[in-house]
């Protein structure tokens, strides 16, 4: 910075010292981080929670439409997926585990068998996504026997969906920074903070699988 | 979140002791060691608890079958939540900042549940 400032001649400030309290330890910085990753998080409960709470509501005065979709869904292709993001939730908490012990090449394998996972998640929801076409579900049904339940289905399932797509994209990052070097057992907060999204995405889907699929 | 107070806890590895050895290969559940790290018997757990809510989907259903689910589920998202996402040794900041929007979101739903929506 010092470099760029004299090249083109800006003004230097002095440096002041931080005021009393501030954060200025790693530590301290690492666990604002996860502060603000929960608030972040805390705000996408809301989003999810009022798409399964549109579903709760649909399917109670809806019991019928409901019990038609799940009779007709492959609910084994559905937990198989659940099975893979539970695997990939593991796999991301063994790779903050093999950094927090200094072990980049682990970071880097569990990291990577959670991206293959987060993966074939998003290529299965597609095939499910084939099926339901293929049964007359649709983003707007007017007038056949899924009347209304496309979109109430649709919009939580694809909108996490792309948040395991972000977390592989995000996952892939990771590693790339791994395979250079910039985490260690003193500075993994970046993992930490991926770490909480991913497992988020995780626990959405427990949801989502209970509430959508079973009951 | 005060510096004089925050642990250094999420920048030093957790199970490492002061003859640099790290712990935590091991699991202790209902007084028995397993010869396993926490993260792993938590994994099998979610599995286990996954493949019995599919049964209950798979078995006729009885007046329990719902609340069972419902129950299994909670279980999973909290054992996620608590070991994965580490709340069991982090701030509980953390979890006022997911359970505050969590419970509003809930009695929200509960209110609309049992007022006519227009269905």
């Amino acid at each position: 910075m010092s470099d760029v400032s004299q090249t083109v001649g800006i003004e230097q400030t002095p440096q002041t010292p931080l005021p009393a309290g501030y954060p200025h330890t790693k530590g301290a910085q690492a666990e604002n981080l996860k502060f603000a990753f929960w608030l972040y998080l805390a705000s996408e409960v809301v989003i999810f929670a009022t798409m399964i709470a549109t579903f709760i509501v649909f399917r109670l005065h809806n019991p019928e439409v409901v019990k038609q979709v799940h009779e007709a869904a492959n609910i084994l292709l559905v937990t198989a997926n659940t099975f893979l993001l539970l695997t990939s939730s593991w796999a991301m908490v063994m790779g903050l585990r093999a950094i927090q012990r200094n072990d980049q090449s682990g970071l880097i394998k569990w990291f990577s068998f959670m991206a293959v996972l987060g993966t074939i998640f998003v290529l299965l929801q597609y095939v499910e996504y084939q099926e339901l076409a293929h049964l007359g579900i649709a983003i707007y049904n007017q007038g056949n026997q899924f009347d209304g339940f496309g979109m109430r289905f649709y919009a939580p399932t694809a909108f996490h969906g792309v948040h395991v797509i972000v977390g592989v994209l995000w996952g892939l990052w990771i590693i790339n920074n791994a395979r250079k070097g910039a985490y260690s057992s003193s500075n993994y907060a970046g993992v930490e903070a991926f770490g909480l999204y991913w497992h988020f995405v995780d626990v959405v889907w427990v949801i989502l699988f209970t509430f959508l699929y079973l009951v | 979140m005060d510096a004089q107070h925050t642990p250094e806890k999420s920048i030093t590895p957790t199970y490492k002791d002061e003859q640099g050895h790290f712990h935590g290969d091991t699991t202790t559940l209902f007084g028995r060691t397993i010869n396993m790290n926490v993260y792993t018997v938590v994994f099998l757990a979610l599995g286990l608890f996954t493949i019995i809510e599919v049964l209950l989907f798979e078995l006729p259903r009885g007046f329990l079958t719902i609340p069972l689910m419902l129950g299994l589920a909670l279980v999973k998202a909290g054992l996620v939540v608590y070991f994965y996402m580490h709340l069991n040794k982090d701030s509980r900041l953390f979890a006022v900042a997911l359970l505050v929007p969590t419970v509003m979101v809930a009695l929200a739903t509960l209110f609309l549940m049992i007022v006519p929506t227009g269905y």
